[in-house]
Protein backbone atom coordinates (compact mmCIF):
# COMPACT_ATOMS: atom_id res chain seq x y z
CA UNK A 1 0.00 0.00 0.00
CA UNK A 2 2.80 2.62 1.14
CA UNK A 3 5.22 1.39 -1.52
CA UNK A 4 2.09 1.46 -4.17
CA UNK A 5 1.55 5.37 -2.78
CA UNK A 6 5.23 6.30 -3.50
CA UNK A 7 5.41 4.87 -6.73
CA UNK A 8 2.89 7.34 -7.76
CA UNK A 9 4.26 10.05 -6.33
CA UNK A 10 7.16 9.52 -8.17
CA UNK A 11 5.00 8.71 -11.18
CA UNK A 12 2.79 12.12 -11.04
CA UNK A 13 6.59 13.99 -10.60
CA UNK A 14 8.18 12.55 -13.58
CA UNK A 15 4.76 13.25 -15.56
CA UNK A 16 4.62 16.60 -14.24
CA UNK A 17 8.52 16.95 -15.44
CA UNK A 18 8.34 15.79 -19.07
CA UNK A 19 5.21 18.63 -18.99
CA UNK A 20 7.42 21.09 -18.23
CA UNK A 21 9.78 20.05 -20.68
CA UNK A 22 7.23 19.91 -23.21
CA UNK A 23 6.61 23.71 -22.64
CA UNK A 24 9.75 24.53 -22.59
CA UNK A 25 11.23 22.99 -25.14
CA UNK A 26 10.26 25.61 -28.12
CA UNK A 27 11.91 28.37 -26.08
CA UNK A 28 15.55 26.44 -26.36
CA UNK A 29 14.83 24.69 -29.87
CA UNK A 30 13.69 28.24 -31.91
CA UNK A 31 16.01 30.16 -34.10
CA UNK A 32 14.02 33.66 -33.81
CA UNK A 33 16.37 36.56 -33.02
CA UNK A 34 15.72 38.71 -30.30
CA UNK A 35 13.85 41.48 -30.39
CA UNK A 36 16.66 44.33 -30.44
CA UNK A 37 14.53 47.48 -31.28
CA UNK A 38 14.13 48.50 -27.56
CA UNK A 39 17.40 47.47 -26.39
CA UNK A 40 18.87 49.53 -29.19
CA UNK A 41 16.97 52.75 -28.81
CA UNK A 42 17.47 52.15 -24.46
CA UNK A 43 21.22 51.78 -25.54
CA UNK A 44 21.11 55.21 -27.73
CA UNK A 45 18.80 57.73 -25.46
CA UNK A 46 18.59 56.04 -22.38
CA UNK A 47 21.17 57.76 -20.61
CA UNK A 48 20.72 61.14 -22.03
CA UNK A 49 17.21 60.53 -21.29
CA UNK A 50 17.35 59.95 -17.34
CA UNK A 51 20.52 60.51 -16.64
CA UNK A 52 21.11 57.22 -15.09
CA UNK A 53 24.50 55.58 -16.15
CA UNK A 54 22.80 52.05 -14.87
CA UNK A 55 20.13 51.16 -17.70
CA UNK A 56 18.50 49.70 -15.31
CA UNK A 57 17.20 51.70 -12.67
CA UNK A 58 16.34 53.76 -15.41
CA UNK A 59 14.38 51.36 -17.11
CA UNK A 60 11.91 50.65 -13.90
CA UNK A 61 11.81 54.23 -12.71
CA UNK A 62 11.39 55.78 -15.83
CA UNK A 63 10.23 54.03 -18.75
CA UNK A 64 8.15 50.93 -17.29
CA UNK A 65 7.27 52.82 -13.63
CA UNK A 66 3.62 51.51 -13.58
CA UNK A 67 5.74 47.71 -13.13
CA UNK A 68 7.11 49.07 -9.91
CA UNK A 69 3.52 50.47 -8.73
CA UNK A 70 2.35 47.55 -8.85
CA UNK A 71 5.27 45.80 -7.46
CA UNK A 72 4.93 48.05 -4.46
CA UNK A 73 1.13 47.06 -4.05
CA UNK A 74 2.07 43.40 -4.25
CA UNK A 75 4.35 44.12 -1.66
CA UNK A 76 1.79 45.63 0.11
CA UNK A 77 -0.22 43.33 0.37
CA UNK A 78 2.27 40.44 0.71
CA UNK A 79 2.47 42.15 4.06
CA UNK A 80 -0.99 42.72 4.40
CA UNK A 81 -1.91 38.94 3.96
CA UNK A 82 1.15 37.54 6.18
CA UNK A 83 -0.01 40.18 8.96
CA UNK A 84 -3.71 38.79 8.89
CA UNK A 85 -2.68 35.15 8.52
CA UNK A 86 -0.49 35.69 11.85
CA UNK A 87 -3.47 37.56 14.14
CA UNK A 88 -5.29 34.59 12.92
CA UNK A 89 -3.15 31.67 14.18
CA UNK A 90 -0.96 33.37 16.84
CA UNK A 91 -2.85 31.05 19.13
CA UNK A 92 -1.90 27.62 17.12
CA UNK A 93 1.76 28.78 16.19
CA UNK A 94 3.34 30.49 19.96
CA UNK A 95 3.09 27.47 22.34
CA UNK A 96 5.37 26.71 24.75
CA UNK A 97 4.38 27.90 28.68
CA UNK A 98 7.62 29.87 28.74
CA UNK A 99 6.41 32.32 25.70
CA UNK A 100 3.24 33.39 26.78
CA UNK A 101 2.46 34.18 30.45
CA UNK A 102 5.32 36.86 30.73
CA UNK A 103 5.27 40.43 29.60
CA UNK A 104 8.48 40.18 28.01
CA UNK A 105 7.20 38.00 25.18
CA UNK A 106 6.06 41.27 23.65
CA UNK A 107 9.39 41.99 21.74
CA UNK A 108 11.87 40.52 19.72
CA UNK A 109 14.99 39.66 22.72
CA UNK A 110 14.16 37.36 25.69
CA UNK A 111 15.27 38.58 28.73
CA UNK A 112 18.54 37.06 30.42
CA UNK A 113 17.51 34.26 32.66
CA UNK A 114 15.36 32.88 29.70
CA UNK A 115 18.08 33.30 26.79
CA UNK A 116 19.63 30.48 28.66
CA UNK A 117 17.25 28.18 27.48
CA UNK A 118 16.50 29.12 23.80
CA UNK A 119 18.52 27.74 21.43
CA UNK A 120 18.30 30.51 18.82
CA UNK A 121 19.56 33.46 21.15
CA UNK A 122 23.50 32.48 21.72
CA UNK A 123 26.12 35.39 23.26
CA UNK A 124 28.22 34.04 19.74
CA UNK A 125 24.95 35.46 17.53
CA UNK A 126 24.10 38.23 20.00
CA UNK A 127 27.70 39.89 19.70
CA UNK A 128 28.23 38.91 15.72
CA UNK A 129 24.73 40.33 14.53
CA UNK A 130 24.85 43.39 16.63
CA UNK A 131 28.01 44.68 15.33
CA UNK A 132 27.60 43.71 11.70
CA UNK A 133 23.95 45.27 11.82
CA UNK A 134 24.99 49.13 11.40
CA UNK A 135 27.80 48.30 8.50
CA UNK A 136 25.11 46.24 6.74
CA UNK A 137 22.76 49.32 7.32
CA UNK A 138 25.70 51.41 5.48
CA UNK A 139 26.19 49.12 2.69
CA UNK A 140 21.92 49.04 1.88
CA UNK A 141 22.07 52.91 1.82
CA UNK A 142 24.92 52.69 -0.29
CA UNK A 143 23.25 50.51 -3.02
CA UNK A 144 19.61 52.38 -2.54
CA UNK A 145 21.34 56.20 -3.08
CA UNK A 146 23.82 54.87 -5.59
CA UNK A 147 21.40 52.84 -7.91
CA UNK A 148 21.41 55.23 -10.81
CA UNK A 149 25.21 54.89 -11.28
CA UNK A 150 26.10 51.35 -9.76
CA UNK A 151 24.00 48.52 -9.61
CA UNK A 152 21.88 48.05 -7.32
CA UNK A 153 18.49 50.33 -6.79
CA UNK A 154 15.79 50.74 -4.29
CA UNK A 155 14.40 47.10 -3.75
CA UNK A 156 18.48 45.77 -4.02
CA UNK A 157 18.90 48.24 -0.77
CA UNK A 158 15.65 47.91 0.85
CA UNK A 159 16.29 44.22 1.13
CA UNK A 160 19.52 44.75 2.40
CA UNK A 161 18.55 47.78 4.98
CA UNK A 162 15.62 45.26 6.14
CA UNK A 163 18.18 42.25 6.89
CA UNK A 164 20.36 45.16 8.59
CA UNK A 165 16.93 45.85 11.00
CA UNK A 166 16.82 42.16 11.10
CA UNK A 167 20.18 42.05 12.75
CA UNK A 168 19.99 44.84 14.80
CA UNK A 169 16.72 43.54 16.58
CA UNK A 170 18.85 40.13 16.75
CA UNK A 171 22.00 42.00 18.49
CA UNK A 172 19.84 43.97 21.04
CA UNK A 173 19.81 42.49 24.47
CA UNK A 174 17.35 45.20 25.68
CA UNK A 175 13.63 45.80 25.12
CA UNK A 176 13.31 48.22 22.40
CA UNK A 177 16.94 49.84 22.82
CA UNK A 178 17.03 50.87 19.14
CA UNK A 179 13.79 52.67 17.72
CA UNK A 180 14.31 51.10 14.68
CA UNK A 181 13.05 47.77 15.72
CA UNK A 182 9.68 48.76 17.02
CA UNK A 183 7.14 47.27 14.84
CA UNK A 184 4.98 50.62 15.33
CA UNK A 185 7.53 52.84 13.73
CA UNK A 186 8.49 50.43 10.82
CA UNK A 187 4.77 50.31 10.46
CA UNK A 188 4.65 53.62 10.22
CA UNK A 189 7.52 54.33 8.23
CA UNK A 190 5.84 52.13 5.30
CA UNK A 191 2.47 53.72 5.11
CA UNK A 192 4.70 57.43 5.07
CA UNK A 193 6.85 55.98 2.01
CA UNK A 194 3.72 54.34 0.18
CA UNK A 195 1.97 57.75 0.50
CA UNK A 196 5.29 59.91 -0.64
CA UNK A 197 5.84 57.35 -3.63
CA UNK A 198 2.16 58.76 -5.02
CA UNK A 199 2.49 61.88 -4.58
CA UNK A 200 5.99 62.09 -6.39
CA UNK A 201 4.73 59.58 -8.94
CA UNK A 202 1.92 62.33 -9.63
CA UNK A 203 4.26 65.22 -9.47
CA UNK A 204 5.14 64.76 -12.79
CA UNK A 205 1.72 65.51 -13.87
CA UNK A 206 2.02 69.49 -12.75
CA UNK A 207 4.58 69.78 -15.49
CA UNK A 208 3.10 68.41 -18.09
CA UNK A 209 5.15 65.25 -17.93
CA UNK A 210 1.59 62.76 -17.76
CA UNK A 211 1.37 60.39 -13.89
CA UNK A 212 5.28 59.12 -13.43
CA UNK A 213 6.71 61.44 -15.40
CA UNK A 214 9.72 63.03 -14.69
CA UNK A 215 9.32 65.87 -13.19
CA UNK A 216 13.13 67.18 -13.72
CA UNK A 217 13.07 65.95 -17.24
CA UNK A 218 13.94 69.39 -19.28
CA UNK A 219 15.96 70.48 -16.26
CA UNK A 220 19.85 69.37 -16.31
CA UNK A 221 19.82 66.61 -13.61
CA UNK A 222 16.82 64.41 -14.88
CA UNK A 223 18.80 61.54 -12.48
CA UNK A 224 17.01 63.05 -9.14
CA UNK A 225 14.43 62.41 -9.84
CA UNK A 226 15.45 58.41 -9.84
CA UNK A 227 17.53 58.85 -7.15
CA UNK A 228 14.19 60.36 -5.20
CA UNK A 229 12.22 57.15 -6.19
CA UNK A 230 14.78 55.01 -5.39
CA UNK A 231 14.92 56.30 -1.77
CA UNK A 232 11.54 56.39 -1.35
CA UNK A 233 11.19 52.67 -2.56
CA UNK A 234 14.44 51.72 -0.51
CA UNK A 235 12.33 52.95 2.69
CA UNK A 236 9.36 51.07 1.91
CA UNK A 237 11.04 47.87 1.29
CA UNK A 238 12.97 48.09 4.02
CA UNK A 239 10.75 49.03 6.61
CA UNK A 240 7.59 45.80 5.59
CA UNK A 241 10.48 43.42 5.04
CA UNK A 242 11.60 44.22 8.57
CA UNK A 243 8.07 44.97 9.76
CA UNK A 244 7.29 41.37 8.60
CA UNK A 245 10.54 39.45 10.15
CA UNK A 246 10.52 41.26 13.39
CA UNK A 247 6.36 40.29 13.78
CA UNK A 248 6.87 37.09 12.65
CA UNK A 249 9.90 36.63 15.48
CA UNK A 250 8.37 38.39 17.92
CA UNK A 251 4.65 37.29 17.99
CA UNK A 252 2.08 39.44 16.75
CA UNK A 253 1.38 41.49 20.34
CA UNK A 254 3.34 43.99 18.60
CA UNK A 255 2.42 47.46 19.59
CA UNK B 1 31.25 27.08 -15.56
CA UNK B 2 27.55 28.16 -16.62
CA UNK B 3 26.68 24.03 -17.68
CA UNK B 4 28.16 23.43 -13.82
CA UNK B 5 25.82 25.81 -11.97
CA UNK B 6 22.59 25.20 -14.09
CA UNK B 7 23.56 21.22 -13.43
CA UNK B 8 24.35 21.99 -9.65
CA UNK B 9 21.02 23.99 -9.65
CA UNK B 10 18.68 21.30 -11.39
CA UNK B 11 20.38 18.08 -8.41
CA UNK B 12 19.82 20.86 -5.88
CA UNK B 13 16.25 20.96 -7.04
CA UNK B 14 15.60 17.16 -7.24
CA UNK B 15 16.87 17.09 -3.92
CA UNK B 16 14.83 19.68 -2.86
CA UNK B 17 11.54 17.82 -4.04
CA UNK B 18 12.70 13.84 -2.93
CA UNK B 19 14.01 14.91 0.74
CA UNK B 20 11.79 13.91 3.36
CA UNK B 21 12.80 16.34 6.31
CA UNK B 22 11.69 19.47 4.77
CA UNK B 23 14.50 21.09 6.42
CA UNK B 24 16.80 19.87 3.92
CA UNK B 25 14.53 21.28 1.26
CA UNK B 26 15.09 24.55 2.42
CA UNK B 27 18.74 24.30 2.91
CA UNK B 28 18.30 22.79 -1.12
CA UNK B 29 16.38 25.74 -1.64
CA UNK B 30 18.50 28.35 -0.10
CA UNK B 31 21.42 26.81 -1.93
CA UNK B 32 19.53 27.05 -5.21
CA UNK B 33 19.32 30.63 -4.83
CA UNK B 34 22.87 31.55 -4.00
CA UNK B 35 23.99 29.17 -6.94
CA UNK B 36 21.07 31.05 -8.96
CA UNK B 37 23.16 34.56 -7.70
CA UNK B 38 26.08 33.32 -8.91
CA UNK B 39 24.94 32.34 -12.03
CA UNK B 40 23.19 36.12 -12.41
CA UNK B 41 26.92 37.51 -11.77
CA UNK B 42 28.56 35.63 -14.54
CA UNK B 43 25.46 36.59 -16.82
CA UNK B 44 26.42 40.12 -16.03
CA UNK B 45 23.24 41.34 -14.01
CA UNK B 46 24.56 42.18 -10.57
CA UNK B 47 21.27 43.68 -9.89
CA UNK B 48 19.41 40.72 -10.43
CA UNK B 49 22.31 38.76 -8.24
CA UNK B 50 22.16 40.92 -5.53
CA UNK B 51 18.67 40.90 -5.19
CA UNK B 52 18.22 36.59 -5.52
CA UNK B 53 21.01 36.62 -3.02
CA UNK B 54 19.29 38.76 -0.26
CA UNK B 55 15.61 37.61 -0.93
CA UNK B 56 16.28 33.60 -1.92
CA UNK B 57 18.67 33.06 -0.28
CA UNK B 58 18.04 35.28 2.83
CA UNK B 59 14.56 36.49 3.80
CA UNK B 60 12.54 33.21 2.15
CA UNK B 61 15.12 30.93 4.12
CA UNK B 62 14.48 32.62 7.20
CA UNK B 63 10.52 32.72 6.56
CA UNK B 64 10.41 28.89 5.51
CA UNK B 65 12.66 28.00 9.00
CA UNK B 66 10.56 30.17 11.09
CA UNK B 67 7.26 28.19 9.69
CA UNK B 68 9.32 24.37 9.80
CA UNK B 69 10.10 25.77 14.03
CA UNK B 70 6.35 26.68 14.23
CA UNK B 71 4.82 23.27 12.49
CA UNK B 72 4.42 19.74 13.87
CA UNK B 73 6.25 17.08 12.54
CA UNK B 74 4.44 14.35 10.68
CA UNK B 75 5.74 11.72 9.15
CA UNK B 76 3.09 8.60 7.47
CA UNK B 77 6.38 6.10 6.77
CA UNK B 78 8.44 6.12 10.19
CA UNK B 79 5.48 6.55 12.45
Amino acid sequence: MNDGKTAWRNIRIFASLVLIGAVMAPIFLSDASWPVTARDYLMAQGQAESGAVNLVSAIYLGYRAFDTLGETIVLLIAVTGTLSLLARVESLVSPGPEDTSSPNAKGFSLSLEKRVSHALRTNLLEEVTGKVGPIVLLFGFYVMLYGHLSPGGGFQGGVIIASGIVFLALGNPYEDKSVLVRPAILGGMENIAFLLFILSAMSGVFLGEGFFGNPLAVSGTPEGFIILMNCIIGMKVGSSLAFMCIVMMGGANHD
Amino acid sequence: MTILLLTLIILLAVFALFSSDLLHGVVAMSAISLSCAILFYILEAPDVAITEAAVGAGVSTVIFVWALRHSQRKDDRHE
